[in-house]
């Protein structure tokens, strides 16, 4: 009986774009659990848990928009200016409250252009945020002159955001879990998640049956971009000090926690449980890497390894399970 | 024949792309609970047609009555509000969703919370599982992805969904195109089966021995011109075909007469 359990169990599970990314994510953590001394301890989790909730708050985001068939490399261009609104705020003296809410509205603003140029001109997302991601990172260098920005004051709204609670763990583990929810709910209980999908699923088939495929993409697009945003106002809560540079690459970093955690390129398939996971299991390699005592040079090695493993097996999983 | 039984009348109908004529005053009509075969070669016009009727396009000339009122559509939505509900093969449902979430897709049943539309998951599952086993459709689990399905079974989902939300007329495009002989068959069952429910059928095809098996009338357009229009009585697959073949249109007329 114990048997069958399992068996349904499995059968089930197996059928979850999350299957292969919880076992890569407990093969991982039990491998890093002997290899690295120090790994199995309080601040050690928690240090993971803060790397993680920033680049998964991005990763959240962006597999919203993926699901949905579209693509936004402006992520980590969108965390640099959010987070220098934050900044340059700060040090002039607006209140923070201000400051974190221009930071969203600018975030909202370029995820709104990114989606009405993605669905009115008819160019692939990969371009249109690959320029966004070139023109705000522009941007943020012209305005500082390349400079960081640094703040020395503190406030409620900055311990919200980000304060250490508990030893090292911090307030941005809150954030994060509270947008996974969200968005799980969101995607698979709400008619609208039902419209992400179909969206990216099957566009003709959505639109044949009247879905508003563009005022959905666009939506996400905007979603993921105040996400970035979030992240941006997380970092800064956490450094009190953003350089220009800040969010570079990360959107590949988000776009490999997605794909680890078994969203679809092609869209119409994920989840942000999926998404969730992908992000600990990056940040838990980056962590457990340095404390296994490797070169942090190995780090990027070893997530494009992970990338890769898990591509494989994800498409595999998914084969086995539509048969 | 009273004009009450007729569901569709589309009169006069042409439709130019640039220079192509597409459709030259075509007249065409689908009386209540009758499946019309529309067939002829590539490029008769047999999709253009449909795509007017169903809202995709606009005819030049023309005008179309349903139920006896002219109506003209905007978008497809418009006709499918109306009743009329087309089937294209690939693009009917979406195969990384479940059989549910399709079914019900744009037409979710909804319990409002505040501003969110909370699905009626459990109310959808089990109304799609009755709906498709009514009409004989056996589908292992409503949250089983419908790329699992075959191609038969995918149609049949779609034919379903359309006779569940009320479709009037269904249009299905070449809905036996790439099937097994038993699939096929199986399709062929839910076309009659859903003539049965009331419903009328327009049945694209090339494949004259499948529409013959089910169709009571026959629509033959060639080069954007209506050719023929036979009663299944009045004719013969073979003799579809050879009209098809040889596009002579005068011979018809002539052996009509006769």
């Amino acid at each position: 009986m114990d048997n069958k359990f399992l068996k349904t169990f499995t059968t089930k599970a197996r059928k979850r774009p999350e299957f292969g990314v919880l076992v890569g994510f407990l093969i991982v953590f039990i491998g890093f659990s002997f290899a690295a001394e120090r790994f199995l301890t309080f601040d050690s989790i928690a240090g993971i848990i803060t790397v993680a909730a920033e680049l998964g708050i991005v990763t959240a985001g962006i597999t919203f928009l993926m699901i949905a068939g579209e693509f936004d490399l402006s992520v980590g261009s969108v965390l640099g200016a959010s987070g220098m609104i934050c900044a340059i705020t700060a040090t002039a003296g607006i209140p923070h409250i201000v400051g974190l809410l221009l930071a969203l509205g600018a975030a909202a603003i370029i995820g709104l252009l990114n989606g009405v140029l993605v669905v009115h001109t008819g160019v692939p997302s990969f371009i249109i945020t690959l320029g966004s991601q070139m023109l705000w990172r522009g941007v943020i260098l012209a305005v500082t002159g390349g400079f960081p920005v640094r703040y020395w004051g503190d406030s409620a709204l900055l311990f919200a955001l980000n304060g250490r609670f508990a030893g090292q763990l911090r307030m941005s583990a809150f954030w994060f879990i509270a947008i996974v929810v969200l968005l799980t709910f969101a995607l698979t209980r709400t008619r609208y998640g039902n419209w992400v999908f179909a969206t990216g699923g099957g566009p003709q088939a959505a639109k044949a049956l009247g879905i508003q495929i563009n005022k959905v993409k666009v939506v996400n697009f905007v979603i993921s971009a105040v996400l970035a945003g979030l992240a941006g106002c997380i970092q800064f809560a956490r450094f009190r000090s953003i350089d220009p540079t800040r969010g570079q690459g990360l959107e590949l970093e988000a776009i490999a926690a997605a794909v680890i955690g078994g969203t679809l390129m092609t869209g119409g398939y994920g989840s942000i449980i999926g998404a969730m996971l992908g992000a600990l299991l990056v940040g838990m390699v980056r962590s457990g890497l340095v404390m296994a005592g490797a070169p942090s040079y190995w780090y990027q090695a070893f997530i494009g390894i992970v990338l890769i493993v898990a591509s494989v097996v994800n498409i595999r999983l998914r084969r086995w399970a539509l048969r | 024949m009273s004009r009450d039984d007729l569901l569709v009348r589309m009169e006069g109908i042409s439709k130019r792309f640039g220079t192509v004529q597409a459709l030259k005053n075509v007249d065409f009509d689908v009386k209540r609970q009758e499946v019309m075969g529309l067939v002829g070669d590539n490029g008769a016009g047999k999709s253009t047609l449909i795509k007017i009727l169903t809202g995709v396009y606009k005819p030049d000339e023309g005008k179309i009555y349903f139920e006896g009122r002219e109506v003209s559509f905007n978008s497809p939505k418009e006709a499918r509000d109306l009743g009329i509900e087309a089937v294209y093969q690939d693009l009917a449902l979406i195969p990384l969703m479940s059989i549910t979430r399709n079914f019900f897709l744009g037409r979710e049943l909804v319990r409002k919370v505040g501003p969110l539309n909370l699905l009626e998951q459990r109310k959808m599952d089990e109304t799609a599982t009755k709906v498709l086993r009514d009409i004989g459709v056996k589908v292992r689990s409503p949250d089983e992805p419908v790329a699992i399905l075959s191609g038969g079974e995918r149609q049949s989902v779609a034919i379903g969904r359309a006779i569940h939300f009320g479709a009037k007329l269904l249009v299905l495009d070449e809905p036996t195109a790439a099937l097994s002989i038993k699939e096929s068959q199986k399709v062929l069952d839910f076309v009659l089966e859903a003539k049965e429910r009331g419903l009328s059928i327009i049945f694209i095809t090339h494949n004259i021995y499948h529409v013959y098996s089910v169709a009571d009338r026959f629509t033959i357009l060639e080069h954007g011109r209506k050719v023929a229009e036979f009663a299944k009585g009045d004719v013969s697959a073979e003799e579809i075909i050879e009209i098809i073949r040889s596009g002579h249109q005068e011979a018809v007329r002539e052996k009509e007469k006769g």
